[in-house]
């Protein structure tokens, strides 16, 4: 059966919707938004109706009297004026985001090797045959499940400095700004790391055993076998894992949203949660705007650079 | 049958005759007018008695005004049994027999409630009939037009009856916009200082006081050096013997975005005002230049003020850097600390035993003030005398405000009103969790010109020492001569957060004062400017009663 262009287009249409509705038309109202200031003016009246019910008949009270409702009505003017780039220029001269920009980028250079290193160190160990494999393994991965809001919650309390479980090692998790954002680094290692070591593991048990006793008969040790083996085959891998922890890491929110606020001060108030606020707390809407294109150019120049330099190495 | 068999009988059935014409669950109409409010254990079951006049004539045993009206009121996250939403929830079930209506308590966290209240009111949504908010949110509610003027309803006679006129002038201003009325009468915010009586009043420390100090030690402190030098006396020492611990001075809660700025504004108060009979330009100002809105917040004398802030913080535990309220006022309750200077919560928060250990040992006091002050017309640091207090309306004085979106702005009105009755306001501030706050008339002892006894403290658990003294500092804070203007223009809480970022990050040792204080200027100076100078410039004119 051939199915005409009709069928495909009804087919096709809830996905097209989905995705106009909910990808589309927000990045262009946001874009919008960018570039001029909305002020609104509402103005409210008020009519008393009495209430009917289903065949038209004023519904009567105990009093026998016609029972009234309020029905409010809204008159409201958006104003629109075109400011061109201003919200754009004043990202080069606001101090906080070049403060937020500072923080996201220790969290990124920290945190997302660190995910890396270890993530890759665990998938070595579990692709050995150790007691337990199979149950050890899928504890490591249960950290990935957890909701980061809630995981912030759950480390706020763990690193409570006054009777919190790790008080008595006296180290200011949360009061000082180094203290704070080592601990947010901390938190988002516990649970990236696990992400890192699953999907490094399922590539290591996709090299060939072949190779590995080819190596060895060729006299490799293991180390040589690690540089030489397994981390060359591993490297689109590791380069898919690298993308995607740092387009998320860019993005990082939740954790100190829930666990430090973003401070002491701002010292871990990283670029999405300052657009968050700029936006939703302050109302500045094309600030906002403004700052969420910023950080999505910069992530698109991140990946484009990382794919084109992934292109290069396999031509 | 034995003639005392028969009264085995009789004595229920008088008692039923004697029983009212309709008894309700919580709702109980006595023939002779009186009305009794049956609360939950949450209030240990207390009954209130009201009447039908006070109760306003939409109310009756035989009417329900508002059948088949769902309300929808947002809060503060807290939970049942929690400040400002907790009496919301107490006192539903109460209004849903009075009226017949239903109320949909929306429980929001501090951080999220401003944000999701402005969409409601931004969009038109009308999805919230009223909102419990901080009055430094008005700037953003009532000019805009998202305030239902409540004038009419509270002159109508028909709801429960409450007035403006039980309130000081300083919060009255709070709950009203150019004359008009706003906020239905809830909580009073105001901070005082809290100490521990027993611990100032001990002779072996106020020898040893004065033998480290030089001068007696002053119970309570009438200056913030003072207090600073007190402060240190007592921290590190294990002076409490609840436990091995060494315990503190002066604890603080100073967790970005949880309030702690409110500190910094209560204690700068007497470093920076001038104090005048009327507003001008360099008197009875804290915040901005009323003639051109250039910010006063790096002023030397609020430079000062955050200098002797960041002293006093070394008093304390270093972790309360990440405390929000809870935290430090437990830190208080728990007997760790000689001073605390907070809201009214923490006064009535001594007094249970299940959370406290220092009942009858908290005293409060005025705020103190600095012994010295700057001068904005002569440009230098004036030294005093003697103490000038300045009085404080600090905090949010959580009320309700009815969205003008509503469609049933009265029966809304209604419950928001209910619980600003004079009675039941009058008992909701002699408790501790429900964070309603004393301030109004009813709830000044008869000494400071209100109506209260001191038995109705004691009679709700109070020890009869720490009400005189909370009641009377309260009375003081508010009727000040001197007064810390209030910030109520559009922007509020975005000058005050950004205020916030800085002095956290001063007090974690990431900005100097002056980087801090002089950030904030520099960032005030951009809402202002996006908000629009002139604009903000009328706004905080009218707030502050300056006329130029």
């Amino acid at each position: 059966m051939r199915w005409t262009g009709k069928i495909r287009f009804m087919l096709l249409a809830p996905a097209v919707i989905w995705v106009l509705a909910f990808t589309v038309f927000p990045l262009g109202y946001s874009l919008y938004l960018a570039f001029y200031k909305i002020e609104q003016k509402v103005e409210v009246t008020r009519v008393k109706e009495p209430i009917l019910d289903a065949e038209g008949k004023p519904v009567l009270d105990d009093q026998g009297q016609p029972r009234i409702k309020t029905v409010v009505k809204k008159d409201q003017v958006n104003i629109a004026t075109f400011i061109g780039i201003d919200n754009f220029k004043r990202l080069f001269g606001d101090p906080q985001v070049g403060e937020a920009i500072r923080v996201t980028a220790l969290f990124v250079l920290i945190a997302v090797p660190l995910e890396l290193i270890f993530g890759f160190l665990l998938a070595v160990l579990f692709n050995q045959h150790i007691f337990g494999r199979p149950v050890l393994r899928a504890i490591m991965i249960l950290p990935i499940f957890a909701t980061p809001l809630a995981v912030g919650y759950t480390f706020f309390t763990i690193f409570y400095e006054v009777g919190g479980p790790l008080a008595w090692t006296g180290i200011p998790f949360l009061s000082s700004p180094n203290g704070a954002l080592a601990s947010v680094i901390l938190v988002d290692v516990w649970q990236w790391t696990p992400f890192c070591f699953l999907v490094f593991l399922a590539g290591l048990q996709g090299v060939p055993d072949e190779l590995y006793e080819a190596a060895r008969v060729d006299g490799a040790s293991p180390w040589d076998m690690l540089k030489e083996v397994m981390l060359p085959l591993l490297v689109p891998t590791i380069i898919i894992v690298l993308l995607l922890r740092l387009a998320e890491s860019l993005k990082l929110f939740d954790i100190p949203f829930s666990m430090t606020g973003g401070g002491p001060g701002v010292a871990t108030q990283p670029f999405s949660l300052l657009a968050f606020r700029t936006g939703l707390r302050f109302f500045d809407l094309g600030y906002a705007s403004a700052m969420a294109y910023a950080l999505l150019i910069v992530v698109m120049i991140i990946i484009t650079l990382f794919f084109r330099r992934m292109r290069f190495s396999y031509e | 049958m034995h003639p005392l068999k028969w009264s085995l009988f009789a004595l229920p059935a008088l008692a039923l005759l004697a029983t009212p014409a309709i008894a309700g669950q919580n709702v109980e109409w006595k023939d002779d007018g009186t009305v009794l409010i049956k609360l939950g254990e949450a209030y240990n079951n207390q009954v209130i008695t009201t009447s039908r006049e006070e109760l306003g004539s939409e109310f009756g045993p035989d009417k329900q005004p508002f059948k088949d009206v769902t309300i929808t009121v947002t809060v503060n996250g807290a939970g049942p049994k929690g400040g400002i939403s907790g009496p919301l929830h107490q006192f539903r079930p109460v209004w849903e027999e009075l009226s017949g209506g239903k109320v949909n308590i929306v429980e929001l966290p501090f951080a999220e409630h401003y944000t999701k209240m402005m969409l409601d009111l931004r969009n038109g949504t009308g999805q919230y009939d009223a909102f419990m908010v901080g009055a430094f949110w008005y700037g953003d509610i009532v000019p805009a037009g998202y305030g239902y003027a409540i004038d009419e309803l509270q002159k109508s006679g028909k709801y429960p009856k409450w007035t403006y006129d039980d309130m000081p002038p300083s919060l009255k201003a709070l709950h009203q916009w150019k004359g008009v009325g706003y906020g239905v009468l809830n909580d009073g915010d105001g901070q005082v200082l809290y100490y521990r009586s027993d611990m100032l009043g001990n002779a072996e420390h106020q020898a040893a006081f004065k033998k480290e100090y030089g001068y007696d030690l002053p119970n309570p402190p009438q200056t913030w050096q003072q207090l600073l030098d007190i402060s240190k006396y007592f921290n590190g020492k294990n002076w409490d013997a609840g436990d091995a611990d060494p315990d503190s001075g002066t604890v603080l809660h100073l967790k970005v975005g949880e309030q702690g700025h409110y500190h910094f504004q209560s204690l700068s108060s007497s470093f920076v005002i001038n104090p005048g009979d009327k507003v001008t330009r360099t008197q009875n100002v804290y915040w901005f230049d009323p003639e051109d809105m250039k910010p006063l917040i790096n002023s030397p004398g609020h430079l000062k003020a955050l200098e002797f802030l960041q002293e006093l913080h070394k008093t304390g535990p270093a972790a309360q850097v990440g405390w929000s309220l809870g935290e430090a006022w437990d830190y208080f309750l728990r007997g760790k600390s000689v001073f605390v200077f907070s809201w009214g919560d923490v006064g009535a928060l001594c007094q249970d035993e299940s959370r406290s250990k220092i009942k009858g040992k908290c005293a409060a006091a005025m705020m103190p003030s600095s012994n010295e002050y700057y001068d904005f017309e002569k440009k230098e640091f004036v030294k005093l005398d003697k103490p000038r207090l300045v009085g404080n309306t600090t905090g949010g004085s959580w009320h309700g405000v009815v969205s003008n979106f509503s469609a049933n702005p009265e029966a809304t009105y209604s419950f928001l009103s209910l619980m600003a009755m004079r009675p039941v306001s009058k008992m909701m501030a002699t408790v501790g969790w429900d964070g309603v706050d004393p301030g109004f008339s009813y709830q000044f002892l008869e000494e400071d010109g209100g109506t209260a006894k001191i038995e109705d403290y004691v009679k709700a658990g109070w020890d009869a020492n720490d009400a005189k003294t909370y009641t009377h500092a309260y009375h003081e804070v508010f009727y000040a001569p001197t007064m810390l203007t209030y910030l109520r223009i559009p922007g509020s809480f975005e000058y005050w957060d950004i205020l916030d970022k800085n002095l956290s990050a001063t007090m974690s040792g990431g900005k100097s004062a002056k980087q801090a204080l002089d950030d904030t200027a520099t960032a005030w100076e951009g809402v202002t400017d996006r908000i629009g100078r002139d604009k903000q410039k009328a706004d905080y004119q009218a707030a502050i009663g300056y006329t130029p």
